[in-house]
Order: C-alpha cells, then sequence, then structure tokens
C-alpha cells in the first residue's frame, strides 16, 4: 500500500456556512472509513494539498463532509469547488478520539469557530449511539452570529439530547444567547467533573484558555482531551512538518489528553 | 572474519557492476565525494565524504509514483552515515512504511583511517568505524581488507562470490584491533579527550538560552546544516501534474512550522535553531531511542553562517 497515494473523490454538495466556511460533501471512490478526530489531507490535483478533520458521523459510510475556511492558497481554490468536481483525499490520518473510553461518561465539549468541525463529527458519532454516553454538553462560541457553522443543526442536537449553549464575542442585537467568549459559559453550567471527560477545538488562543477554566474547575489533565493543530505535510510521520516537541502531531496525535503535551514549550503558539 | 586482497576486490567490484550500479567514495582534492566505479581506482582508505549517503535512499526531490526502483550497491560508507542512517530507517520504515525508501541497497562500510577537521564522532560516544547497519565491513590492511558480515545478504554474497575471499588470520584481525584504536586515540586527541554524556545533554540543551542565542544569531536560515546532514529526514509533500513530489525541507526556514491560519511557532530564528539541537538530542532519543547526530562535522563543512556545531554542543555540554 501507497500511503501517498489519494483516493479520488467527488463533489456531491457544497454547502455555505459562514461567508469564509464552506462544507464540502464528498463521495469517495472506493470505500472509505474513518474515526472522529481523525484527519484526511485533501488534494486539488495540480495544486497542492491541506489537512482537515471530517465533520460528519464515523457511522457514515456513504459519504464523508469536510468544513474548510479560506485561510491560503489551497483552501483558496477549494472554495472555488463546485458539484461534480473532482478532487482527491489521502488518510484517514492520525489516531481520532478514544469513544471507547468515553462510554458511560459525561461529555463536556468545548468548541470555538470552524474549531465545531471535528467535533461535529464526534457529536454525530456519539449521538449514534446516544444511550451508550451520560449527558453530552456543547458549549460553543463564534464571533457574530454570522460566523456560527452549522445554524440548522443546533436544535436537532438539542432534541437528541444534548446540552446546547452558545456565545459570540460581537453579537447584533437579534442575538438572545450568551455575549462574550467561550469560556463565560462555564458560568452558566452545573456539572461535577468527577465523571466528566472534556474534548476542546478552536484556535489556539481559545484552547488555551478553555484549558486553563477546565483545569481551574477541576478537571484532571488527563481527562482534557485537545485536537492540536499542525501543519501536517506527509500526515505519517515521515515528514517532520508537524512536530510538536517530540511528538509527530500527524500520527501522536492530533488528538492528545492535556496531560501528555503540557509540559512542551509553547503548545499554543 | 573473512580476508581480500586489494586486487582480488578491484575485480570482485569490476564483477559487480557489470550487474549493478556500484557507487563508491574517492578522494577529490582535499575532501571525499561519490561517483560510480566499475572497480577501477577504488581505495577505501580516508573519511566520509561532504554529501551524506541518505540522497541513495531518498532523493532530495522526487517523483512519488511506482516507478523502477534501482537499487545501488555502495562501496565505502562511513560510521556515521550507517547511524544516519538506522534513523533514517525507524522514520521511513515504520508503519506506514514508506515504499519509496530504497532499503535494498546493498552496502559495504569501512573503517575510517582518516578524519576530517570537523569529525567528532568519537566526543558523542561512538567510534570511527561501524558495529551495525552494514552488509559488509571492511577494515583496510597494507595489502587487503579484512571484511566482516553484517547481514544475510553479506553472508550470501560471500557465498556467491567465495573464490575472492579466504579466512582472516587471527593475526590479521588482531592487526585491526589496534588500527581501530590507533584511530580512535588520535579523534580523541584532537578532541582533547572530552566526552559528552549524551543522557545529560537533552536538559542542558533544555535550559540553555545564552548559548543558543550566540551562536544562533548568526544562522542565516540557508539550511545547508539539514540538507547534508546524514540524520535530517524532513520533507515536504507537494502536488505535481499527475502524483505526489516530495522535496527535501528544513526546519530552519522560517515559513516550515507554519499553519493555514499563519500562527507559526518558530518564526524566531533562535527558536529555530535550538529546535534543531532539541530534535537531535532530546526528541529523536525520545522517539526513535536514538540520537538524530552522529559528530560526522558535515553541518560545520556547510555552514553559511560560519557556526561550528561541535563548539555549540561543548558549550551547550559545559565543563
Ligand atoms: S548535526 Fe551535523 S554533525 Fe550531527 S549528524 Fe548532522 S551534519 Fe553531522
Ligand atoms: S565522524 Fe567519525 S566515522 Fe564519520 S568520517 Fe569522521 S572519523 Fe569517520
Ligand atoms: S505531517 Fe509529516 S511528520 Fe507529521
Amino acid at each position: 500500500m501507497d500511503p501517498y497515494k489519494v483516493i479520488k473523490a467527488e463533489v456531491l454538495d457544497v454547502k455555505d456556512e459562514t461567508p469564509e466556511i464552506k462544507t464540502f460533501v464528498l463521495k469517495p471512490e472506493i470505500d472509505f472509513e474513518f474515526k472522529a478526530g481523525q484527519f484526511i489531507q485533501f488534494t486539488v490535483f495540480g495544486v497542492g494539498e491541506a489537512p482537515f478533520t471530517p465533520s460528519s458521523s464515523q457511522f457514515e459510510k456513504e459519504k464523508l463532509e469536510v468544513t474548510i475556511m479560506r485561510t491560503g492558497r489551497v483552501t483558496e481554490v477549494i472554495h472555488r469547488l463546485k458539484k461534480g468536481d473532482r478532487v482527491g483525499i489521502r488518510g484517514p490520518l492520525g489516531n481520532g478520539y478514544p469513544l471507547e473510553e468515553f462510554e458511560g461518561k459525561n461529555i463536556l465539549i468545548v468548541g470555538g469557530g470552524v474549531g465545531l468541525a471535528p467535533l461535529r463529527a464526534l457529536l454525530l458519532s456519539l449521538l449514534h449511539q446516544r444511550d451508550k454516553y451520560g449527558r453530552i454538553l456543547l458549549l460553543y462560541g463564534a464571533k457574530t452570529p454570522e460566523d456560527i457553522v452549522y445554524k440548522n443543526e443546533f436544535s436537532k442536537w438539542k432534541e437528541k439530547g444534548v446540552e446546547v449553549l452558545r456565545t459570540c464575542d460581537n453579537p447584533d442585537n437579534s442575538w438572545k444567547e450568551k455575549k462574550g467568549v467561550v469560556t463565560c459559559l462555564f458560568e452558566d453550567i452545573k456539572i461535577r467533573v468527577d465523571n466528566f471527560i472534556s474534548v476542546v477545538c478552536g484556535p489556539p488562543i481559545m484552547m488555551k484558555f478553555t484549558t486553563l477554566k477546565l483545569l481551574d474547575i477541576g478537571f484532571h489533565p488527563s481527562k482534557i482531551y485537545l485536537s492540536m493543530e499542525k501543519n501536517m505535510s506527509c500526515g505519517i510521520g515521515k515528514c517532520g512538518h508537524c512536530a510538536l516537541g517530540k511528538y509527530f502531531v500527524c500520527k501522536d496525535g492530533p488528538v492528545f489528553k492535556y496531560s501528555e503535551i503540557k509540559d512542551i514549550e509553547g503548545i499554543w503558539d | 572474519m573473512k580476508y581480500i586482497s586489494f586486487e582480488n576486490f578491484k575485480n570482485l567490484i569490476r564483477e559487480v557492476s557489470e550487474e549493478k550500479e556500484v557507487i563508491t567514495s574517492f578522494k577529490k582534492d582535499t575532501y571525499y565525494d561519490w561517483k560510480k566505479c566499475n572497480g577501477d581506482e577504488i581505495d577505501l582508505r580516508g573519511f566520509r565524504t561532504v554529501l551524506p549517503l541518505k540522497y541513495f535512499f531518498f532523493s532530495p526531490q522526487e517523483n512519488l509514483i511506482e516507478k523502477e526502483k534501482k537499487s545501488f550497491f555502495i562501496v565505502g560508507a562511513r560510521a556515521c552515515d550507517l547511524r544516519g542512517l538506522e534513523l533514517l530507517k525507524k522514520i521511513y520504515l515504520d508503519e506506514p512504511e514508506d515504499p519509496y525508501y530504497k532499503k535494498d541497497n546493498f552496502i559495504i562500510s569501512v573503517d575510517c583511517t582518516e578524519f576530517h577537521d570537523n569529525c567528532f564522532c568519537v566526543l558523542l560516544g561512538d567510534t570511527p568505524w561501524p558495529d551495525t547497519g552494514f552488509d559488509l565491513n571492511i577494515s583496510v590492511l597494507e595489502d587487503g581488507y579484512i571484511v566482516e558480515v553484517g547481514s544475510e545478504n553479506g553472508k550470501e554474497f560471500i557465498k556467491k562470490h567465495e573464490n575472492y575471499f579466504r579466512d582472516a588470520s587471527s593475526d590479521e584481525i588482531l592487526k585491526r584491533e589496534k588500527l581501530r584504536e590507533k584511530i580512535k586515540n588520535e579523534l580523541s586527541k584532537k578532541l582533547e579527550n572530552r566526552k559528552i554524556d549524551i543522557n545529560k545533554l537533552k536538559e542542558k540543551i533544555e535550559k540553555n538560552e545564552d548559548v543558543f542565542k550566540e551562536f544562533g544569531s548568526k544562522c542565516v536560515s540557508c539550511s545547508a546544516c539539514t540538507n547534508i546532514c546524514p540524520c535530517c529526514f524532513c520533507f515536504f509533500l507537494s502536488e505535481g501534474n499527475k502524483n505526489k513530489i516530495r522535496y527535501i525541507d528544513s526546519c530552519q526556514f522560517k515559513g516550515y512550522a507554519r499553519v493555514a491560519g499563519g500562527a507559526n511557532p518558530r518564526k524566531d530564528i533562535i527558536k529555530r535553531f535550538k529546535h534543531r539541537f532539541l530534535c537531535k538530542f532530546s526528541y529523536r532519543i525520545d522517539m526513535q531511542g536514538i540520537k538524530g547526530c552522529t559528530g560526522c562535522g558535515r553541518c560545520i563543512d556547510g555552514c553559511q553562517g560560519g557556526i561550528n556545531f561541535k563548539e555549540v554542543i561543548i558549550r551547550v555540554n559545559g565543563e
């Protein structure tokens, strides 16, 4: 097997999430299975590839969704893709969330901005077998109401037994929910951390303050799962690009327990 | 242990070169380089080449498609090259295996009979001769070579070409040990008999700021040190017309660690410079169980900022 080989996929649909973020629905040419939290390299033939974590359920076998923010050269081209276009994916890569370890536990999910993408994969996978888990809380923060991804899905998640709290840094007048950064949502939740694990994904600064908050309310560092972002290239632990201290994020991560990485210098840089 | 005369060795390589592409190290002015060879002009004395052996195992720029993967028959690899390959193997052949790494090369290594001004393998506790990682290893005596077998392939090779070899005498083997001690002692002496405790070096590197600032400020981020290093393995995967292309890359480039969103944990040159040492003496030891520096001194040969990496290590280590 050639780990550099790309699997061809067809773009089935493109959904606008925000002005800068789109979700691409892909149909891989061959069966493609992954675990929530694992990532893929998204190839635009002749242009380049960039790493993303699928945002669809790991139990969805027919198609794959990838939510992508426009940030640079490759994502610029990806955003111009249309239904029917042919792209490539390489993967699945990395470790993913240890769903087995989450069984029987209460789960606190904290997301910021487009960082909700991998968490959506997690959430949908949890909801696929809802009764295996205890309480599921989702705290989500975005800059403005317009920047919220998966706008129509929160109510569905609530119906399926997810406690959802949202906040915006800069809301307009129509916003009825919390105002402020994501950590201020902690004021509104009542949990006893004993049987909780927590999963965090978002911009580095948000992950940093969320982690500090979680520690503050009593979470053990080994009970905090972080999805680390690095500029993955090979995705299979060879090229060195994704080094985080001694780890290769593409292989040893991208999901880490905070306890594994807390002593590494500059993890939030 | 086997013995082969110089003349027989030439003939043997001539025979091999009819079937395989033989690459050997040779002396050019004051340094050593690699060339194709058909058995003539083989001289295995000396020290390591300027360019590391690694580029015969993966090329600095290569198209990753199913292609004919020609393997090489290498004569004249040095201990430091083989130690570098040990690390590369751990990276490239670890699951999932990189199918483009040429693990089928046949390697005849050789004990160093001299050393380069920048060599410091002994400082790191290594020897100027290899103990593993070769198919056959050669030690140079006055009239011929002592040959040690290091792999099944090496064993088969000798069997196939039996008539060129005879058993080495205990005298000859003793001579080899003496020659080895001699070169090691000479290099030790040149390094003022210093020894570095690799296990303690990691922490010293972590804690040190001043030495890295002092030397790192001279770095011009040219990537010569990583390109020329037998242990550096980093590359960048890019998209070609039909397939992936791999380009050798360097952690010393400013954009190397930058993520799409713009964050860059090592935009500062001093951080990048120090990262290289942490990678070699801390991260690789923790994760691959093997250090990422062989003390070959090539990075000193190549440095455009005039940085002496050996001095950096000595200074960080302290007296
Ligand atoms: S860091 Fe320098 S001395 Fe060490 S192996 Fe690499 S090139 Fe040789
Ligand atoms: S570093 Fe040691 S093994 Fe390498 S060429 Fe110099 S003396 Fe030989
Ligand atoms: S992306 Fe290449 S080592 Fe992680």
